[in-house]
């Protein structure tokens, strides 16, 4: 089997609004069809990290390569998935207005969707548990269900890299599932994922690798070795408990 | 005879089409939560329409060209750090308004003209008006048919539109200029103060209406229209105020739609959704 190709490359990377700077020192890699959890507090950067993978975060200092190039080139190739909860549940768009937006880049300026647009639409609704709801509104469905959608709409633009900012808060346990398979999926089918999550559990589940953040890096590594009591109580300054030796339970995020 | 030499029929003319452009414009103002903006917009291009006027040069430019620089001032201001799109709007509304009528009282006849230019006169507007509106609404539904998919996902999802690569400051600036020029496109008829009815009413009448995106658009204009042609009707059988009696059918018409949604049960399922 040959080498997996990197996806992403942290170099010595800092990255700032203005001039304050929000995360220093990042350092890390990932392969093609490996998952990395940012796991940190809240305020930790874990948003502005993603922010920095799309290019909208400035790099001020080293280096981070998505897909072999910078990351405001990457674009094409990558699909961000925001909070549900940051959307307009009242604005009067269907489901299937929301995953058309992630052809949007494929159909390209003055086009309208064609046929194709429609069946890749239909299929990433498909793929997470969601067929039959094309036609409601976006804002009818549960906070679960509008995650789900935002995950097909990324799917519908076939990202090489996918990025999810916090996926599985305040979800039911049936989007929870739905959402971990639809992401087993695209990483099985050679797409990296990068998911900010509170939820040590699901970084066990369901990513390879993990970035412990806050400000700086406090570990990047395999899951197994990376989420330890000692590395977690650094990264979140203490509010870590220790369980019955290899189990952690964090007080505060 | 020319059909357009009656006052009446050009005041017919000029409803439906400010009627049809309000609606329209209307779906992306009340869909965004524009209307506070669209309000400000109005008291602001006021004062552009008095200096193009003071000095003779074409309103549609004067108010045109201010409005532009307040769109403009809005976003940069609204970007800065720490700074709110509300406040910026805030501010332009009530600095417009007033330098708008510290320019009117500068000169002769100041009542008269103030309420000219803040509340309108539809059944003063000439063939040149019906040009300028008609170019207007043809400039704008070319801009929403060729980049509307673009504008509903920078309106839908800032971030998320961002992150595909779109221009997303561009987009909001060509949305906050397609606003900008249908008010000034409906100040002669409806004034300043009463323009953002025909932008917000029956928009937000429509979307009680229907959930869906695309039905908004002729819902709108058709309720702009019918409320438009209603107030010149109104006005010209019992000689009261054009603009006036067309913004009081907007907001009969809203009333009308949101007691009758409510009834139907329709309001509290909404809220249902939201809790």
């Amino acid at each position: 089997m040959s080498e997996r190709a990197p996806t992403l490359v942290l170099d010595r990377a800092s990255v700032a609004y203005g001039d304050v700077p929000v995360l220093e020192e990042l350092n890390g890699v990932v392969h093609e069809g490996e998952a990395v959890a940012l796991i940190g507090p809240n305020g930790a950067g874990k948003s502005t990290f993603i922010k920095a993978l799309l290019g909208l975060v400035p790099v001020v200092r080293g280096r981070i390569e998505v897909l072999g190039r910078p990351p405001a080139q990457a674009r094409r190739d990558v699909a961000y998935v925001p909070q549900a909860d940051t959307l307009d549940p009242d604005f009067p768009v269907s489901v299937e207005q929301v995953v058309m937006m992630g052809r949007y880049r494929r159909i390209g300026w003055l086009r309208r969707p064609s046929a194709d647009d429609r069946a890749e639409v239909a299929d990433a609704l498909e793929r997470v548990g969601l067929a039959g709801r094309a036609r409601d509104r976006f804002g009818t469905l549960s906070g679960g269900q509008r995650q789900r959608v935002l995950l097909a709409r990324a799917i519908a633009a076939k990202p090489r890299m996918l990025l999810l900012d916090e996926p599985f808060n305040g979800v039911d346990a049936v989007s929870q599932h739905a959402l971990l398979e639809a992401i087993g999926s695209l990483k099985a089918q050679g797409a990296s994922v990068v998911v900010s999550t509170h939820d040590l559990a699901i970084a066990h589940l369901a990513c390879d690798e993990v970035c412990l953040l806050n400000r700086s890096q406090f570990g990047f590594g395999p899951t197994g070795d990376v989420l330890t009591p000692e590395r977690l109580r650094a990264t979140y300054g203490g509010h870590a408990l220790e369980l019955r030796g290899d189990r952690v339970i964090v007080t505060q995020t | 005879m020319n059909w357009l030499d009656s006052t009446v029929h050009r005041a017919l003319v000029e409803a439906v089409l400010v009627g049809a452009l309000g609606g329209v414009v209307g779906v992306f103002v009340v869909a965004r939560r524009l209307p506070f903006f669209t309000m400000a917009l109005t008291h602001a291009t006021f004062p552009g329409i008095v200096v193009a006027a003071l000095l003779g040069v074409n309103i549609y430019l004067g108010g045109g060209l201010f409005g532009l620089l307040v769109v403009a001032a809005v976003l940069a201001f609204g970007r800065g750090r720490g700074q709110d799109f509300t406040t910026a709007t805030g501010i332009a509304l009530s600095g417009g308004f007033a330098l708008g009528v510290v320019l009117v009282s500068s000169q002769d006849g100041f009542t008269k003209d103030l309420a000219a230019y803040t509340v309108g006169d539809v059944l003063a507007v000439g063939t040149g008006d019906l040009v300028a509106t008609v170019s207007v609404a043809a400039g704008v539904l070319l801009v929403l048919a060729l980049v509307g998919k673009e504008l509903l996902l920078a309106a839908f999802d800032p971030v998320g539109a961002a992150a595909l690569g779109l221009p997303t400051v561009l987009l909001d600036f060509a949305l906050l200029a397609v606003v900008e020029v249908t008010v000034v496109a409906t100040v002669p008829a409806l004034g300043t103060i009463l323009a953002v009815a025909l932008i917000v009413g029956p928009a937000a009448t429509a979307r009680l209406l229907t959930d869906r995106f695309a039905p908004l658009f002729p819902l709108a204009a058709g309720i702009g229209v019918a409320c438009a042609l209603a107030g010149v009707w109104v006005s010209t059988q019992w000689n009261v105020a054009t603009g006036a009696s067309i913004a009081l059918f907007v907001g009969l018409v809203f009333g009308a739609v949101f007691l009758g949604t409510a009834v139907r049960g329709r309001a509290g399922r909404a809220a249902a959704v939201r809790a």
